[in-house]
């Protein structure tokens, strides 16, 4: 069957189409597609574009950056907390991370308007404390630090300077009870 | 119609000539392409009224049934490369740029999407044969077991130069082209578009091909913008066209059975 091998002439239709009109393909060989192309065509025909390289090409058509509102937020969040103490789900679609809690949180405290933006910040963590979401500061102990038990301090240096202090003690005592 | 899926072996081996015919459980076993004769031209009027009937309605197959806005966001869909991998003719199918990570519009994606799957199902429907396409590994068998599910062709090995130019020579005289080829990535292992869009445009043959933000979709004839990288959205992408190829045989046969051209099954 006769055929144009052209791909960077035109689109596949048209080539077909001009075949068919011009005779080479006769109408009972016309491809199978042809009628629902005709009936559903693509929204761009797919014509063959010529790569640009000149770098003024670069600066039509720009793709929009996307930020909300709430961006603001989410940096103050991790610039204080860091990555946050509870990992991200995003496996369910209707995971609530910690991020998000303290959005909905400031959004809620600064939709009853009393409380001016410095303190909004503390206010947030002080609510999310009594719904039982502890926030660690970055680089900073935890707010509730547990304490810590006291035998893990001890340094074996120490001991050992106690028990030989303690032993000169010892000896001392026994001469001045033998003499 | 013999289930078969066409498969590739490696690089430098060549088949033999003899006719044979693929096992109905389709394995990794080499073929040759049969030489299938195009069908017979019936100048029945039946025919031309049950080849013509679909086109007069905008949504036959009822296709936009098959899938919604929430499926594909949760397939991770929109979900594109790196502004940096950017293709400069993807940006008008963007929706933006969060932080560097390109996000494809996903009404864009539902209408193209809405008119691949159409066309997939009227070529079905009229006993096209179609091609499915992917270079990559992680998806091969996927697709071939889609293919072989709605008793069409894939094709996921190596594209030897040859195969839709010069398919006279390599599978003997007379051989029948597929009539659509469906890119499930329209990359290759090295990043570069693949072959065969090019062969098919070449050959006058229809393409739908799924284009990441970092594909070339000028020559696609049914680009649908969407990730070509998540298991989730290729499982989709195939389960569509699945349903959709099943759903236009199906529909053929209903139509030849209520014009009476087939003898009912019992």
């Amino acid at each position: 069957m006769a055929g144009s091998r052209l791909e960077r002439f035109g689109t596949v239709f048209t080539r077909v189409r001009d075949l068919i009109r011009s005779g080479v393909i006769k109408p009972k060989e016309k491809p199978l597609w042809y009628d629902v192309y005709e009936t559903f065509p693509p929204k761009r025909p797919p014509l063959h574009v010529k790569p640009v390289t000149s770098l003024s090409a670069k600066k039509q058509g720009i793709v929009p950056e996307i930020f909300y509102s709430e961006d603001k937020i989410r940096t103050g969040f991790y610039e204080q907390y860091g990555r946050g103490l509870r990992f991200l789900d995003l496996s369910k679609s209707n995971f609530v991370s910690t991020c998000q809690r303290f959005v909905d949180k400031y959004r809620e405290l600064k939709s009853h308007g009393m409380l001016d933006n410095s303190s909004l910040f503390e206010e947030t963590a002080k609510a999310l404390l009594k719904e039982g979401i502890i926030l660690r500061r970055r680089g900073a102990p935890p707010v509730l630090a547990e304490s810590r038990d006291p035998v893990l301090d001890l340094k074996l240096i120490d001991m050992l300077a106690e028990q030989q202090s303690a032993g000169t003690d010892t000896t001392k005592t026994t001469e001045d009870k033998t003499s | 119609m013999a289930v078969r899926a066409l498969t590739r072996g490696l690089l430098g081996f060549r088949y033999s000539r003899a006719a044979t015919v693929a096992s109905p459980c389709g394995g990794h076993h080499y073929v040759t392409a049969p030489s299938v004769k195009p069908p017979q031209p019936q100048a029945d009027d039946v025919t031309e009224k049950i080849l013509n009937q679909p086109l007069e309605k905008p949504d036959f197959f009822r296709v936009a049934e098959l899938f919604s806005l929430k499926d594909l966001f949760d397939a991770r869909v929109h979900l594109g490369h790196k502004k940096g991998c950017r293709h400069r003719l993807m940006e008008p199918y963007l929706y933006g740029c969060r932080l560097d990570h390109d996000i494809i519009d996903l009404d864009q994606t539902m209408e193209h999407l809405q008119l691949a799957l159409n066309f997939t199902a009227h070529i079905a429907y009229r006993g096209g044969i179609i091609l499915f396409v992917s270079r990559r590994r992680q998806f091969g068998h996927l697709v071939e077991t889609t293919a072989m599910d709605c008793g069409e062709y894939a094709h996921t090995r190596y594209w030897q130069g040859g195969l839709l130019t010069n398919a006279n020579i390599q599978y003997g005289p007379g051989v029948r082209l597929p009539d659509l080829i469906i890119f499930l990535s329209t990359l290759n292992n090295v990043f570069q578009q693949h072959v065969g869009i090019r062969d098919a445009a070449k050959m006058n043959i229809p393409t739908v091909g799924v284009v990441d933000s970092n594909c070339n979709p000028s020559l696609v004839t049914y680009p649908v913008p969407g990730n070509d990288d998540t298991p989730a959205a290729v499982e989709l992408y195939c389960r569509l066209f699945k349903m959709t190829i099943n759903r236009a045989k199906d529909r053929r046969k209903q139509m030849e059975l209520l014009h009476g051209l087939s003898a009912p099954t019992s």
